[in-house]
Formats: C-alpha cells, structure tokens, sequence
C-alpha cells in the first residue's frame, strides 16, 4: 500500500513541480513588438503569396513607396525618376545601401528584379505587368533607364507592388529564399522557426540612419485569428491582421486593444460572361437587381452602408480619384424575375458559387448573396474552399465567383490583369472589344483628364453591361496602446520602420 | 507461448501494419485535391512553368515510383521538404514539435493516471454510497465532454477569470517550453477530462469485481488490513483493464491531440498538422500522419507485451487476448 500511495504522490508532485517551474516574460529595454501573424507559405518575392506582411515588408524594399498618410508616392530605393511619354523610365538609385548579406545595392539589382519577372522558371506574379518591358539599360552603378514597348503613362506604380520588391542579382533566390531573406530593408531575419516563428532585428546598416525605432519585431505565426486574438488579450502579442468585424465589435469594449482600418479592400462578385448562365447580359442584370447594398453591408460587415462598407458594380475603389459616381441599383425582384424570364430561364437558374471560406468576409458575403437571389429565382449552391485550394483550382474557372482584391494605387493595374482579354487573372473570362479599347486607351494615355474620362466610360460600361458586383470592406488590424504610428498604405505594405513602441 | 516468440510476432505484424498504412496514407494524401507544382508556382504561373516543376519534383512519375521514392528516403531518415521552405527538411521542423508532444503527453499522463486510479478505487470501495456516485456522475460527464468545450470552460475560469494562467499555450519566442512549462496546464487538464471518465470508470468496475471475490472476502475474514487488503491484493490484480485504457490511448495522447492542440495554439505535433493540412503541405502532412501512425502502432504493441507480462494467462493463450 505505502509504494502505492508513495508513486501516486510522486506523479502528483513531479506535475506540481513541472507547472511552478512555469516562467513568466522576462522584462527588457529593448523596443520590440510582437506580431500575430499568418502561417506563410512561400515568402520570395515574385511568387510571395500575400501572406506574413509585417515579416517580408520589414525585410525587403521598392523603389518607391506610397506615402501612408498622403496616399502620394515616396522614392525609397529610387532618388528620383523621370519618363517622356511613359515609354522611357530613368531611375536614379540610392547610393550606400547594402544588402543584408553585406553586398552593394547597383542598378544590376534592379534589372535582374525586373528581368526576373520574366523567367518561366519562377511562376512570377508580376510576369504580364512587365511583359510591355524591352529592355533594362544600366547607365551607371546607380542610374538604369526602362524602355517599354509601348507608352505606358503609369507604369511607376507598378514598382509599388508588393511583389517588386528589389532582390540583389548575387544572391540564390531559389536556394535561400525561403529561409535566410535577404533585402535591404530596415530588419533583418535573425532567426525563423518553420510553421511557428520569427525573430528580425534592426538593420544598424540602414541607409537611413534615423531608422528604424525599434530593435525587435517578433512574429509569431498563427494559423487561427480567434487564437491571435486571444494572444492579443492575454497581451502576448500587439498586433493582429485580418480582423473581421465581429471581432472588431468584440474588441472596442476592451480597454488597451484598438482597431484600426488603414485602407479599403474589394471583394469581386464575378459572373463568369463566356457560359450559361451568366453569358447573358440579362441574367447579370438580374443578379444585380436581386442584391441589396444595405443588407449586404450589415450583414457582412455589421456596418451601416457607406460607413467603412461600400457597393457598386465598377471594378474602381471610390476613395480614387478615377471614380465615377454612379447611382445605386434599388432592389427590384420583379424587374429581376422578368430579365431572367426573358433570357430563358422562366422558372429561375441554379448556379454554383464558389469562394474561400478562410478569407475575412467570404462566408458571410457568400450566404447573403445566396438569400438575397433566391428570391428573384437564383438558386446558388455555395462551395467554400479554404483560399489556397480555392484559388489554386477553382477561382478562374467556375460561373460565379467571390475573390478578394486588394486595392491599386493605379487602378489600369487591375483592370489589364483582370478584365482585359488575355488578363492573367481575368475571372470573369472578359473578352469585350470596348472594354479592351478604353483599358489601352486607359494605359496610353498621358493626359490625366482624358485618363480620368475613359475611366468614366468605362465604370458606366461595367454599370449597363458588366459582369462584376463590388463590395468594398474595410481590412482591419487589432493593435494594443502599445502600439504608435502603425502605418499601412493601400499597398498593403505595412511599413515598421516608423513604427515605435511605448 | 514464450515472451520473446510472442514480442516477434508482434513486430512483425507491426511491420505489416506499418507497410500498409504508409501505403494508405501515401495514396490518401496525394488523392487529395490540389496540384502541388501548382500551389508552389502560384495562380498566375505558366502552364509550362507548372509542368517543369512537376518534372523536376518527380510528381509525373507514377504513384508506385513517387511511394517507392518516398518510403527509401524515410527508411535513410530523410521525411523530405516542406513545400513551403525550400531548404528546410521536415526533421528540423517535425521533431521539435514531437518533442512538445512529448512533454504535454507526460503532463497529461502525470495527472489524469493517478488520480483516475485513486477517484476509482475509492467509489469501488465505498460502492454504492454517496462518494461513489459523485465520483461516477463526475466521471461520466467528463467523459461526455469534447475536448473543445472542456477546453474553453478551463480557459474561462483559469485564464479568463482568474487569470492564473495564459490563455494561449505560446511558447514565448526565444524562450524553451520547459522555461513555460505552465503553459501545458491547461491541455493537460482538458486531456484529463477526457481521460479520467474512462479510466476511473473502468478502474471502479473492475475493483467492484475483485472486492467481491472469493480470495478477498478471505484475506478480509482472516483480518487482514483492509487497506493491505486493497492495495496489495485488489488493486494488482484489478489494473489490468486499466492499463489496457491507458495504453490503447498512449497513441492518441502522443500524436492525436489536434484539437487540444489547436484549441490552446500548442506547437505540438497535432498543431503542426493542423497547419499543414491547411496549407496543403502535401509532405508534411505525410510525415506527420506517418509519425501518429508509428506512434499509435508501436504504443498499442507496447500495451499488448505489457498485458502478456502482467497476466501469464494471455501468454499460455498463444498472445491473443
């Protein structure tokens, strides 16, 4: 009995023993910040997937950059820059900045970044934005001239993708590119845990010496939101992306906890114009009638209309100054059951929809497009993907489709690569003559009012004919107090090296 | 039957399951929507690029070549790449998080065995009274409780509002697991609960059994202690069903604790496959899945030889129970 009684006593106090040996947070002076971000799957720039921002964007950098807080455009790697007719870009280059592997910055870089573009091997995300480039012509150590094919007014921005960031021509990408990043941005990578963590320390060699502020960016990688903000709440992390609203309505009763909306995204609710249903211009009108923006905005985003969410049938955001006003389709589910009636289809069409259902808002804009088209006689079959599985084989070949967009600060950016005839993410299968014609006319064209107004043209064409349905959300990220100038432009590319800590 | 003939022939048919479990979970796992040189490569990749990568990936072979590739490589230690980090092999991934499991395993294993054990003996001795159907109505209803509700209720009342513990089992970074060792408090008690109805139940039907036979009520009648009694006569001969439970659930407790892992954010093992299921990091989810297969297959072997040793009745029985 007493062995008995004195083993059951041993396994009670080893596990006493095991949890008062529990450490708590040791206090530091440095200024580090703690991110929950994620779990990324490839990060190299070029075939980065959007994932793990805070990591890549601390370590790599553009030439230019958008300015958070003025929306203008901010030379970084470039000095300056200066172009004729679009046809001809002259880059002048930083002098002094090193990689991270201690190798000088050259206008080499920034050829081989674009060339790269081009190589089959890689799969590059940038590969037809960067087709209309002839030739790279390096001038000096730090002045390289672009020639396009073609005039291309502004085609500066395309260098503020986050996929441009400049990789150094000395460096194996494709050995170590996943693993030991090497940029010239304001952190390096100390150390990465596959799948769990990631250390990057201040760059002491950043060509600009006042930054960066802080000493540490720890990212912790989760796969879950609901766990990166129970870390938020247990104050284990200060900052967490991708928030959806009904966390957001959590989180404003927390003291200590914000949540902050630095710019808009899109969610396209695409009608595929080269098959049945959808190939009739009827049907899509039907849709359109069938939707209504107040719902959708409450029960998608838990906000009134134009408060944070916005509706419209034009693929262009309404903060740019490209937008056109148009007036809102009033919901009219008889003028919908009469198109669909007319287009042959008296006794309603049923459609699968698919989207990712891992993706902040997808779920709900999906179930809510469901209820408000049923009535008018569409009967959607919902497919929910989580988003790799989702865009890797279905997004641009199925009928109807919700894919989220992240904005452009040049709007032709989009609409060649999803609209034009032969875009590369074209989803709705787009082949319109007119559309093709204002999209060139859109990209030639060097003077800003003519450009303004074939981008009216073409948002009234996409109103009367088009196969697109646009919800605009906000793209929310939870900060703690701890947290000062957390700055994030349209680009999506948060930008840590102003970021300060208390 | 001898103990050695009985140990071969358990291993044996281990290999056997092995083989053909590698075989299932090769075949699932490819099976499994998604191309890989696709996911690598990204939307907008050439389908020229896509068949490149496939090429030099090997993914056109055919299925017996890639299985027969894969299995010789796991056979010379190497579990091969994560899609997602060209360059790092998943051992230097996997067997961290192996380790993690290890430990939260242990914990769990410290906790819920003795106290099953004890909660289970005393409602056999004191059968049929109050105590007893406390300890049965408590067994019963943890025993009913999934992982995830137990879990939240612990992370309620421990992190939420006492807030004696974190409420996510994050390991700080730069800092070890057993530097943070009460991080594992929580997934222990919420395995716990699920353990405990079993075992103590279990413990206390077989206890009632052996109470009531014939050797203890003469042990009893010539005066002997009754806690002698119980714990040198009873409890020996009533922990094999017991530890029957605890082994069959060594696998589960080491490798298959994805929802116990997931729910707390413990970088276990079960986490880590989580993860890469989501990402559809194809041979992860082999390695990992293989790793939970040997685990459960080499416990449940281990549970059988201890059986074999502690009762000589399954050996003279030919090793079948």
């Amino acid at each position: 009995m007493k062995r008995s009684l004195i083993f059951i006593l041993l396994l009670l106090v080893s596990a006493s023993l095991m949890f008062a040996l529990g450490g708590k947070e040791s206090a530091s002076d440095e200024r580090s910040v703690r991110v929950a971000e994620q779990i990324p799957g490839l990060i190299t720039p070029g075939v980065w997937d959007g994932q793990a921002f805070s990591m890549n964007s601390s370590i790599y950098e553009y030439l230019i950059d958008i300015d958070a807080d003025t929306g203008e455009l901010v030379p970084v790697l470039a000095t300056d820059w200066e172009t004729d007719d679009g046809s001809n870009w002259i880059f002048h280059l930083q002098q002094g900045v090193r990689f991270h592997d201690g190798s000088e910055f050259t206008a080499d870089d920034v050829k081989y970044t674009i060339e790269r573009t081009q190589d089959p091997s890689i799969g590059h995300l940038k590969k037809e934005d960067f087709e209309v480039v002839s030739s790279v012509e390096v001038l000096d150590p730090h002045t390289l001239i672009v020639h396009l094919d073609e005039p291309r007014p502004t085609f500066i921005y395309q260098f503020t993708d986050y996929n441009m960031a400049i990789l150094s021509s000395q460096y194996d990408y494709d050995a170590f590119g996943e693993t030991q990043p090497n940029g010239t941005g304001p952190f390096k990578m100390l150390q990465i845990i596959p799948k769990e963590s990631a250390v990057l320390i201040k760059n002491t060699d950043y060509w600009e010496s006042s930054l960066p502020i802080l000493d540490k960016i720890l990212i912790y990688f989760v796969g879950d939101i609901e766990a990166s903000i129970s870390m938020l709440e247990d104050n284990r992390v200060d900052i967490v992306p991708f928030v959806t609203p009904t966390i957001k309505n959590k989180l404003d009763k927390i003291d200590g906890i914000s949540v902050i909306s630095p710019y808009q995204e899109q969610r396209f609710i695409s009608m595929a114009v080269d098959e049945a249903p959808f190939d009739d211009n009827r049907v899509r009108l039907a849709l359109k009638y069938a939707m209504d923006p107040e719902v959708i905005a409450l029960s998608v985003a838990k906000m009134p209309l134009g408060d944070g969410v916005y509706y419209s049938e034009t693929p262009i955001m309404n903060s740019l100054a490209e937008y056109k006003e148009l007036p809102l389709r009033t919901r009219n589910i008889e003028k919908a059951k009469q198109l669909l009636a007319e287009a042959g289809y008296p006794n309603g069409v049923s459609v699968p929809m698919y989207y990712a259902s891992d993706h902040p808002f997808g779920k709900e804009l999906s179930q809510t497009v469901k209820e408000l088209a049923a009535p008018a006689g569409f009967d959607i079959d919902l497919k929910g993907y989580t988003r790799d599985v989702y865009l890797a084989q279905y997004w641009l070949n199925v009928p109807l489709s919700i894919t989220g967009w992240g904005g452009r600060i040049d709007p032709s950016m989009l609409l060649a690569l999803a609209f034009k005839s032969g875009g590369s993410w074209n989803e709705s299968h787009m082949a319109e003559a007119e559309v093709d014609r204002l999209i060139n006319l859109i990209s030639g064209e060097v003077d800003e009012a003519k450009r303004t107004s074939y981008y009216h043209e073409l948002q009234s064409w996409f109103f009367d004919n088009g196969s697109l349905i646009n919800v605009q959300v906000p793209y929310l990220v939870a900060l703690s107090d701890r947290v000062k100038n957390y700055k994030q432009p349209l680009t999506m590319i948060p930008q840590y090296k102003y970021m300060d800590v208390q | 039957m001898d103990l050695t003939l009985i140990a071969l022939r358990k291993l044996g048919s281990l290999l056997a399951t092995l083989v053909i479990m590698s075989a299932l979970i090769f075949i699932l796992v490819e099976i499994m929507p998604g191309d890989v040189a696709q996911i690598i490569l990204g939307q907008s990749a050439t389908q020229e690029a896509v068949e490149a990568l496939r090429e030099a990936r090997g993914l056109n072979d055919s299925l017996v070549v890639r299985y027969g590739r894969w299995i010789g490589n796991i056979l010379k230690g190497d579990l091969g790449e994560s899609v997602y980090m060209r360059g790092v092999s998943i051992n230097s991934i996997l067997w961290r998080r192996v380790g993690h499991s290890l430990v939260l395993a242990f914990a769990a294993f410290v906790i819920f065995v003795p106290l099953s054990l004890f909660f289970g003996v005393l409602a056999a001795v004191r059968e049929n009274t109050l105590t007893d159907s406390v300890i049965s109505f408590f067994g019963l209803a943890t025993m009913a409780l999934p992982e995830f509700v137990s879990g939240v209720f612990l992370i309620t009342l421990f992190s939420v509002k006492l807030k004696w513990l974190p409420i996510v089992s994050v390991i700080p970074i730069g800092e070890t697991l057993f530097s943070n060792l009460h991080i594992v408090l929580l997934p222990a008690l919420s395995i716990t609960f699920v353990m405990f109805g079993y075992v103590s139940r279990m413990q206390r039907s077989s206890m009632v059994h052996v109470l009531n036979s014939d050797y203890i009520r003469s042990a009893i009648l010539k005066g002997m202690p009754k806690g002698y009694v119980i714990f040198q006569h009873a409890l020996k001969n009533a922990l094999l069903p017991s530890i029957t439970i605890i082994g069959m659930n060594m696998g589960w407790l080491f490798g298959g604790l994805v929802v116990v892992e997931t729910l707390f954010g413990f970088p276990g093992m079960g986490s880590l496959l989580m993860t890469a299921i989501k990402t559809r990091d194809v041979p992860l989810i082999e390695a990992c899945v293989l790793i939970i297969t040997i685990i459960y297959s080499v416990s449940t072997m281990v549970t059988d030889m201890l059986y074999s040793i502690l009762d000589p009745r399954i050996r003279y029985q030919g090793g079948q129970l």
